[in-house]
Parts: structure tokens; C-alpha cells; sequence
């Protein structure tokens, strides 16, 4: 196995010294491609800099970089902090559209960073940081509002006792698994809060995706927080602040319709409600008593 | 006045700047010209009822009702669950059945008043 192993390695190794004298011809055919290289088209990336952390003074700095093929926002983010400004605040984590740390707005449009391709962009890219976030710095902004509403909406699922004993089955093909599926795939990267014009409006409103998370949760028969999450996320700061306006399921990467989940939302407050009216008219009990 | 740090402001783009509206879809224009539609008939209805053989009130009274009905029934459709992935469809053909129903209509009302002459 060992002897194997180094073969190999030989083998690498001699094909990666150019020693021989057969690997010293080829040199000047190789400076061909690179001299092509060198004329890669170029683009202009304008940054908004500047935000709360030491660098207070708001503006745009323009960098120029040579694109390459199936070059994206974040590399060429990279290639600016690398090559040009070293100080360029940007966030990334996964770079393969995972995480959702990345997201920012390309062209006035919020998008990630990671998987966004530079081609059909133009030759001028305007870069900002998310709208209705507060920046801290260029194109990093602080997400702790974000994910305080996602904790008032009790994004999290607290199993009732009998999910608790033992894990619950729901079928791939029931109205309930249905119901959550187009929902779950959520990676909580804020486009859609920050495409959202409501939030914007309203500080105080829980936002596309709070209200989708919570309207999994909702559907969900594994969770105890029912009626307690449903009076929380369905106030005059939840889904009733919809408008349908659709800009978060537009603009949301993962194809997640969260105007769909707050309709859903909407749909079950309304029918819990005619029901507990027509329950307690049988009851004889004036509603809310 | 307090010790507590400023927090950093949110990043907005006021609303008069171009800015604020690049990031806009099908649905939010829809959403827009009906509330703009709605404020010009609170301010033609009074007109309307005051006189109401101005044709080109009549006829741009007539267009902003179907473009605010046309935006209600999107929204009452989409809420009572038809499905979210066809809904910038459902926007178009709204606008397409809006506009054949304007002309539709205002063909029937120009008749109408012709008989009534
Ligand atoms: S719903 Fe979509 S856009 Fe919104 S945070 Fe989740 S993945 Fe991002
Ligand atoms: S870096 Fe993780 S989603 Fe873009």
C-alpha cells in the first residue's frame, strides 16, 4: 500500500516539475493562454462603504477587476479585499449557498453574494448592504433584529408529550407534510426581509420569515405551542400586516413563498376563530367567554 | 442625553429616491396603483356625483374601478389559496381581463348614453 502511495506521488511530482526537458518546450506555448488571460474583460464593482463601526462616512468606491468564467459577486468581493482594499467589510460563510450569511443587494435587487454570477450583471455592478437592516460597516449589517422577531414568533418547536415519548411519523404524502414542505427549506439569510416594503414601514412587524418558520411550526402536529404561537405571529405587527405584495417570495433564492405561509397563517386564525364563535353560540356563552 | 450607545441607524432608502423602488416586483406595482387608484376616486367620485356627464371623468373613473377590482381579486384569490407560484401569472392575465373588461364597458356606457341622447 505504502510503495503505492508513493508512486503516485512520484508520478505527481514529475509531472508538476517541468526538469525534463520535455516539459521545458511547451513553456512558450503556455504563455499563449495567460497572455489571453490578461485580457479578460474587466468590470467596475461600486461598494457601498461606510457604516456605524469607526468608518462613519457614507459613499461608493469603485474597483475595477478582471472577471473569469462562472466568476460570482463573492469572488469578486474577494478579489477586491485581496488585491485592492483590504479593509472592505463583506460577510460569507459556506459560499455554496447554505449558510445565508452572504446576502446583499446586487444592482438594487437583494441577493446572495455566492450565487450570484457576475454575467448579465453589465459592466457596472453596484453592490449595497441589505435595505432594513442597520450596517455595521460597508457591506456587513447586523442581523439581531432579524432574529429577535424570529424568537417572538417562537421559531423553534416545543414537542408535545407524546412527540416528546416518541418520535412522531408523518407520512411524505399527508395534507399535513404537504402543507409544511414548500415551507421548511428556509436558511434564514434575510432577503426577504429586506425586500419586504412592510418591514420597512413597520419596524415592529415580524417579517416574511418569522412568519413562514412560524407557520410550519403552526401546522406541525409534533408541537405543543398551537394557539399561543398563532395569537402571537397573527397581531397587527404579524401576518395581518401583509399586504400581498409578493416582493419576498420573489425575491426569496430558495423559491419559499412566504406571503403563501402568512395567507396560511391568515386562513387558520380565521377558521380557529369562526369556530370558537359558532362553539360557544352552541354553548349559549356570548364569543370570548 | 442617555449613556446607552446610539445603535446603528437601519439601512433604508427614503422613498423619493429610485433607490428604494429598484427592488420592486409585478405584485408590488400592483399593489401601488391600487392605492394610488383608490385615492383618485375618493377625489373624482365627489366630482362624478356632482356632474356626472363629464365622459372623461366617467371614462377614467371607469379604468381606475377595474384596476382596483382587478388587484382586490388577486388578493382575494391568493387568500383563499390559489397557489402562489402562478401569482405574477395571475397578475398578467388579471390585467389582460382588466383591460377587456375597460373596453367592454366603455363601448357599452358610450351605447348607453347614445340610446339614452
Ligand atoms: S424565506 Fe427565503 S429569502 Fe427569506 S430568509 Fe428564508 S431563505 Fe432567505
Ligand atoms: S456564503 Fe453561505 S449562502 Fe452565500
Amino acid at each position: 500500500m505504502n510503495e503505492e502511495v508513493r508512486v503516485s506521488e512520484d508520478a505527481q511530482l514529475s509531472e508538476g516539475t517541468p526538469e525534463s526537458g520535455a516539459h521545458e518546450e511547451p513553456v512558450p506555448e503556455k504563455e499563449e493562454p495567460e497572455e489571453k488571460a490578461e485580457k479578460r474583460p474587466t468590470v467596475r464593482v461600486r461598494i457601498r462603504r461606510g457604516g456605524a463601526a469607526g468608518d462613519p462616512e457614507e459613499r461608493f468606491d469603485s474597483f475595477e477587476i478582471e472577471t473569469g468564467p462562472r466568476m460570482t459577486v463573492l469572488d469578486a468581493l474577494v478579489a477586491v479585499q485581496s488585491a485592492q482594499e483590504p479593509a472592505l467589510s463583506f460577510r460569507y460563510s459556506c459560499r455554496v449557498g447554505m449558510c445565508g450569511t452572504c446576502a446583499l443587494k446586487v444592482n438594487g435587487r437583494p441577493a446572495w453574494a455566492c450565487r450570484t454570477r457576475l454575467e448579465g450583471l453589465g459592466d457596472e455592478i453596484t453592490l449595497e448592504p441589505l435595505t432594513n437592516f442597520p450596517v455595521l460597516r460597508d457591506l456587513a449589517v447586523d442581523m439581531s433584529p432579524f432574529f429577535a422577531k424570529m424568537k417572538r414568533a417562537r421559531g423553534w418547536l416545543e414537542p408535545t408529550s407524546a412527540a416528546e415519548k416518541a418520535p412522531a411519523l408523518i407520512a411524505p404524502g399527508s395534507r399535513e407534510r404537504k402543507r409544511i414542505e414548500p415551507h421548511i427549506e428556509c436558511i434564514t439569510c434575510g432577503i426577504c426581509y429586506a425586500s419586504c416594503s412592510i418591514v420597512g414601514h413597520d419596524s415592529d412587524y415580524l417579517g416574511p420569515a418569522a412568519l413562514n418558520r412560524a407557520y410550519t411550526l403552526v401546522n406541525d402536529s409534533r408541537d405543543a405551542l398551537g394557539l399561543e404561537r398563532l395569537l402571537e405571529v397573527c397581531t397587527e405587527d404579524g401576518a395581518w400586516r401583509c399586504h400581498s405584495q409578493y416582493n419576498c417570495t420573489e425575491s426569496c433564492p430558495k423559491g419559499i413563498s412566504p406571503t403563501g405561509a402568512i395567507k396560511g397563517l391568515k386562513r387558520r386564525a380565521v377558521t380557529g376563530g369562526v369556530k370558537r364563535f359558532a362553539a360557544s353560540i352552541f354553548r349559549g356563552r356570548a364569543p370570548g367567554e | 442625553m442617555t449613556s446607552v450607545k446610539e445603535p446603528p441607524a437601519t439601512n433604508k432608502p427614503p422613498v423619493w429616491k429610485i433607490s428604494a423602488w429598484r427592488s420592486m416586483y409585478p405584485g408590488m406595482w400592483s399593489w401601488v396603483l391600487q392605492r394610488l387608484s383608490a385615492l383618485a376616486l375618493i377625489v373624482l367620485f365627489p366630482i362624478h356625483v356632482m356632474n356626472p356627464y363629464i365622459d372623461s371623468v366617467r371614462i377614467t373613473m371607469l379604468l381606475l374601478v377595474v384596476w382596483h377590482a382587478m388587484h382586490g381579486i388577486k388578493v382575494i384569490l391568493t387568500d383563499f389559496g390559489f397557489p402562489d407560484r402562478h401569482q405574477r401569472k395571475l397578475f398578467w392575465v388579471l390585467c389582460v381581463l382588466g383591460i377587456a373588461a375597460f373596453f367592454w364597458l366603455a363601448y357599452m356606457h358610450t351605447e348607453y348614453w347614445r340610446f339614452m341622447a
